[in-house]
């Protein structure tokens, strides 16, 4: 790669860097490996030896027949299904509203969005808490989603707006094409890197999420995948497979897309924090 | 539940649902109007028109659970309240209760130990990972390096909180089984007040080391070359490279993780509240877990409002020392 920024290090050295970051590396994920392990076996120590290994998926059965985790994780997947859905339709639309829109109050209102950017959720928990009760929201999946949209996705499209040229949007309208289809057909075309980051983003976000769901939902119905994890270790104190295969269940889907989307990923989750 | 109670809740909902639709169409009305023919306007007229129609619906959302919510605290904090009752003023009581209560002082004094400790900790390990992935492996290893760590960043920190929980129990947990390696005894993590406080702060590390080590890393792809061949034509070690280049380049990014961490350590909940509850005793006792406690368990939300609005004020401070370094920066 970019030798001229290569150090002079030895191959001895260099040898012995890699075992030092394959150490760090096997740190942050050895643990998960644990956790899977640890979900195929039945003892009541957390003393793992091989032996214990079985592979009849025991736990998960019990997990899914005990608990509410199935439909939890049903909840899951409506609630952040939904979330990015809505944060993108309505981040895109604001974003768009405000970069190629001129009307009167246009700079103060996005300058409101990026001041409540400063606003972390934990501040308003309780009036939001009330205004949902208030409005019958409790236990809903509206509630879920709705809470995760907020300002930083309009912030996040609003920087990428640049990317669309004015001139081609005056020549669509020139053309006659009706207002709503030079969104649909030539803004959100253009922005779709963007989405992809904004979706990627939304979904971790909502899926573990936490503080939320713990205060909206009142109806174990309506548990998401954090709360029953965080019920399951209560319930079952020592049935370490069991909590570990809850806990892999709750981790296997954003795995698997990190897996399969791992560049977006990077980009959608640790460069989005770069915000205001 | 008798019939005529389900019909009295069931009218209840209606009656919400309506509404909230007659507020959105309310607000829809111009648009509406305009269609029908019942004005006109001009091109310019017609695209602010459509400027508002873009942002309003996101604008709604913003104006019920952000900048309303906002008012709404400070207004409960002034006031007693339990949800079922409407809150009634109280004046700077709640202020006066909190200044004597020693939960806040042990919440305070927590949250800002975890950031004391936790902010240092990630953003000095990530730093030094990013600048040896990026000093000698921009290939493949170094790719997988990155992966592998930013693992933990996806997962959840409920997740996380409840492996690590696992991990430092003493019956076996897996970090007292390493340290037995090492001829360490077995060491009571989560149990003991000295140990639970720092134990969540490693945990927290481990899960957001990935994170800034990512951004680090993109920070020091933008760090022109020519610096370091300059540096090399004079003879620099690596290690003089790292600290005369690398670092002070970074600074605005440095200043960014740093406060982001504090930002983030200001708010931690999650990894408490699965793993210790708070305890033992005060111990781990956050100010974000505290509020949640005294609104949700205890009902008290005025006085949970008034803590919060506390929070509040300090992370305003944190963000505004961020601006103010930014702006140093530009």
């Amino acid at each position: 790669m970019n030798t001229r920024l290569r150090s002079p290090l030895d191959k001895a050295g260099r040898i012995l860097l890699a075992a030092f970051l394959l150490f760090c590396a096997l740190f942050a994920f050895i643990p998960f490996v644990y956790m899977f392990l640890l979900s195929l076996t039945q003892s009541k120590s957390l003393y793992f030896n091989m032996g214990d290994l079985s592979f009849d998926f025991l736990n998960y059965l019990r997990v899914f027949r005990n608990t509410n985790f199935l439909s939890a994780l049903k909840n899951s997947m409506i609630v952040t299904g939904s979330a990015c859905i809505l944060n993108c339709v309505l981040s895109s639309m604001a974003a768009y509203g405000f970069a190629k829109k001129k009307f009167p109050g246009n700079r103060l209102l996005f300058r409101i969005y990026l001041t409540t950017l400063m606003i972390p959720g934990q501040v308003t928990l309780i009036p939001v808490f009330a205004i949902m009760k208030n409005i019958g929201l409790l236990n809903t999946y509206p509630a879920l989603s709705l809470i995760i949209v907020n300002a930083f996705g309009v912030f996040l499209i609003h920087q990428f707006m640049e990317n669309v040229p004015d001139e081609l949007l005056e020549a669509a309208k020139i053309d006659g094409c009706p207002e709503f289809q030079i969104f649909f057909r030539i803004v959100i075309p253009l922005i779709r890197p963007v989405l992809v980051s904004l979706t990627i983003f939304t979904f971790i976000t909502s899926w573990n999420d936490f503080i939320w769901p713990l205060v909206i939902v009142t109806n174990s119905k309506m548990n998401t995948l954090t709360l029953e994890l965080s019920l399951l270790k209560g319930q079952f104190a020592t049935n370490y497979g069991l909590v570990m295969a809850g806990s892999t269940l709750s981790f296997i889907f954003p795995f698997i897309l990190y897996i399969l989307l791992q560049k977006q990923f990077v980009e959608g989750i640790a460069l989005s924090g770069i915000k205001g | 539940m008798s019939a005529a109670h389900m019909f009295v809740e069931y009218a209840a909902d209606l009656y919400r649902s309506c509404l909230l639709t007659a507020a959105y169409f309310t607000s829809l009305a111009p648009a509406i109007f305009y269609r029908k023919g019942v004005f006109h306007l001009n091109a310019k007229n017609k695209d602010a028109l459509y400027g508002y129609l873009y942002i309003l619906p996101s604008f709604l959302l913003l104006l019920i659970f952000s900048i309303i919510p906002i008012f709404l605290s400070v207004y409960f904090s002034f006031t007693e309240y339990n949800v079922i009752q409407s809150p009634t003023w109280v004046g700077l009581n709640n202020y006066i209760r909190m200044l004597k209560d020693p939960f806040v002082t042990a919440a305070l004094k927590n949250t800002v130990i975890y950031t004391l400790i936790s902010v240092p900790l990630q953003t000095i390990l990530s730093l030094v990972i990013a600048a040896l992935i990026a000093g000698e492996f921009r290939n493949t290893y170094g790719n997988f390096l990155k992966s592998a760590m930013f693992v933990p960043v996806i997962s959840s920190a409920i997740l996380v909180g409840t492996l690590w929980g696992l991990m430092l129990t003493t019956d076996g947990g897996l970090i007292n089984n390493v340290l037995a390696l090492f001829g360490i005894g077995q060491i009571n993590w989560l149990g003991s007040i000295k140990t639970s406080l720092i134990s969540v702060c490693i945990t927290a590390v481990w899960k957001n080391i990935g994170y800034f080590l990512v951004i680090f890393y993109a920070g020091i792809l933008d760090i022109p070359s020519s610096h370091y061949e300059a540096s090399k034509v004079d003879g620099a070690s690596g290690w003089q490279q790292f600290w005369y280049i690398t670092i002070p380049q970074l600074k605005p990014i440095t200043y960014l993780v740093i406060t982001l961490g504090m930002i983030w350590s200001f708010q931690v909940f999650d990894l408490v509240y699965v793993m210790t509850g708070g305890g033992p005793g005060k111990s781990t006792t956050t100010l974000v877990l505290y509020i949640y406690t005294t609104a949700f368990r205890e009902y008290s939300m005025g006085y949970a409002s008034s803590i919060a609005f506390l929070m509040f004020i300090v992370i305003i401070l944190l963000n505004s020392l961020q601006n103010l370094l930014f702006r140093e920066r530009n």
